[in-house]
């Protein structure tokens, strides 16, 4: 029997309900924030009853067989790692982190922040009325978050040898082998008891984004700030949200969306985002339905103008979520294009793995319906090694600058970059 | 009709598929290049050879195809390897161009069309002409005097030409098979 109960949540109540199950470590959660004003709903997930680890094994039919067989619905992520073997990109890198991770729950939370809403729901009773129970309770507000002390940053590749991988990524776009590439940078360095639940709840009223994952998968514990929406389908309606065109700016003023949506190199990184994700959920798209609204739309996040589109389709009948989802993966902004000869080369310029960075967070309600994020601004904390790792990147185009992509590579990783700092 | 669209592992494939399906009333048959050897044009009525990485010398094998008297329509990389199949060569281009639009006369008419390229089709190989050029003299479309054989340096697939399925039409048409 299922379980549901209504809950009315402040803001403030809620971030202290969400810091409290995040803490608690039975808890994932997928929270929006104010970023963009139409991402309001969060979904918590409440003590684990079921997962699937995604491993090379790991087919298509086991992730459908694992998603759409109960009616309850599934977080979880894949990386990117996962997406080289999808699209046959071979790989002579080793990682340990998961391929993937799905998770499905005795209770959720579904809670949306404009009208203070929430519903519980689940299988389980008891974690339904446990996670009801502390919905109601007086909880503790979030403390402001208290880093470790300053340590050395790791960088798998210095700025020199950055700048030289986008210089060779400029050769291969003069000889027609990418369009456009993104190329990245992981940091790393030792944080022992990194509080990343404090992190979580201070990055997301600091720094408010859409998509924000908050995910225990083994000893890594995964906080994802992204602003990006990969693929939403409501209904078999599909939605994906390329962003392409970054400015950091210090002050806001107006000028700076009107001076990012008229630059013809920023909007030609777009463009041809919008074309290969058209390409890539055509494939599982009715004929005719494919078409782009809002082209060169904008929001501000992080001290940052990003620019994006609305890419829209019909799902085919005969297909789902999870065949759109794979067929689409990884996302086109984080890859160039084409993605294949991309990603291949990709491998030989980063010395680095890339894991969850660059994957997906996802939300599968059913065979018609999910939302997922591309896993950008992420990083993670591993309890084994005690190492606090994430990465930036920056897409690389013909009149690209070594040294601008660096300092806007910089410019993303910044928050991360600051904590110890303060 | 049996069309077949054969995919250079490009990320554009799918675009083309669809705008095919809008002009032919279906969709064609879409497969891999690495498929190549192992199927024939052998009753087939059109045969498209998608956008595509690198230069038409890393795709040997469509030598078959191109001769095999179908019509054949050549999208970018597709373009050029019709164009060497003939004699003609690749090279970079100055100012290789990626996700911009450009304005070029068509049949007499302005046509606003998306260019991906970084290579083109700097000699012509023999039997093919040039029926459309951009200002600076860059071949965008390519057809053969007395084959049907037709081929396009831009992407009338992309959401940036805006009015792709001229291109498509235009070929059907020359071929016979509208």
């Amino acid at each position: 029997m299922r379980y549901n109960h209504s809950v009315s949540l402040s803001v403030q109540a809620f971030t202290a309900l969400a810091y409290r199950l995040a803490q608690d470590g039975q808890a994932d959660l997928f929270l929006s924030g104010s970023g963009r004003s139409d991402e309001t709903r969060c979904v918590i997930g409440f003590i684990p009853r079921s997962e699937l680890i995604i491993t090379d094994r790991t087919t298509r039919q086991d992730i459908k067989d694992y998603c759409f067989g109960t009616q309850e619905p599934t977080l979880g992520f894949i990386s990117y790692t996962y997406g080289l073997k999808l699209r046959g990109v071979k790989t002579t890198k080793t990682t340990d982190f998961p391929l993937g991770h799905l998770k499905q729950y005795g209770a959720v939370l579904e809670h949306d922040l404009s009208t203070g809403r929430g519903e519980i729901h689940g299988p389980d009773e008891n974690a339904a009325r446990k996670l009801a129970a502390l919905a109601t309770a007086q909880l503790d507000m979030p403390p402001l978050f208290a880093s470790s002390p300053a340590k050395q940053v790791q960088q798998s590749l210095t700025q020199e040898a950055y700048e030289s991988g986008v210089r060779k990524t400029l050769e291969a776009i003069r000889d027609g082998h990418t369009y456009q590439l993104n190329l990245s940078l992981k940091f790393s360095r030792t944080a022992k008891d990194m509080d990343m639940p404090g992190l979580a709840m201070d990055f997301w009223q600091r720094h408010p984004a859409p998509f924000y994952a908050f995910f225990n998968s083994g000893t890594h514990t995964i906080l994802s700030t992204s602003p990006e929406r990969f693929l939403r389908v409501t209904d078999g309606e599909v939605l994906s949200q390329p962003i392409k065109g970054t400015l950091h700016f210090k002050q806001y003023t107006p000028e700076l969306e009107h001076k990012v949506t008229s630059s013809a190199k920023e909007s030609a990184e777009l463009s041809m985002i919008v074309d290969l994700v058209r390409n890539d959920i055509s494939q599982n798209c009715e004929y005719g339905s494919v078409r782009v609204e809002g082209h060169k739309s904008t929001f501000i996040v992080d001290n940052l103008v990003q620019m994006y589109s609305n890419v829209h389709g019909r799902l085919r009948e005969d297909s789902t979520v999870i065949d759109l989802l794979l067929d689409a993966f990884p996302g086109g902004s984080i890859t160039g294009c084409p993605k294949r000869r991309s990603m291949e080369l990709i491998e030989t310029l980063e010395p680095h793995t890339r894991d969850v960075y660059c994957g997906s967070f996802v939300i599968i309600r059913g065979k018609r319906d999910m939302d997922s994020s591309i896993a950008i601004r992420t990083c993670w904390h591993d309890s084994r090694t005690d190492t606090f790792s994430f990465h930036a990147g920056s897409g690389i185009v013909v009149d690209s600058a070594p040294r601008k992509e660096y300092r806007e590579t910089m410019a993303k990783a910044h928050k991360f970059l600051a904590l110890g700092k303060s | 009709m049996n069309a077949i669209l054969i995919d250079n592992h490009d990320s554009f494939t799918h675009n083309l598929e669809h705008l095919l399906a809008a002009h032919l009333g279906h969709g064609p048959e879409v497969v891999c290049y690495d498929d190549l050897p192992h199927l024939s044009p052998v009753g087939r009525e059109l045969i498209i050879i998608s956008p595509g990485p690198g230069r038409p010398a890393e795709y040997p094998g469509y030598g078959l195809w191109i001769d095999s008297g179908i019509p054949v329509l050549g999208i970018c990389l597709g373009l050029q390897i019709i164009n060497e199949h003939f004699g003609g060569r690749t090279d970079r281009l100055q100012h290789c161009v990626h996700g911009k639009t450009e304005d070029i006369n068509f049949l007499g008419q302005t046509q606003t069309v998306a260019r991906y390229h970084s290579l083109y089709c700097s000699n012509l190989g023999t039997g093919l002409e040039v029926i459309a050029a951009n200002t600076n003299g860059v071949p965008m479309a390519l057809a053969h005097r007395n084959r049907p054989i037709m081929g396009y340096q831009f992407h009338p697939e992309s959401f940036l030409t805006k009015q792709g399925g001229v291109f498509i039409d235009h070929a059907l048409q020359s071929f016979g098979i509208a």
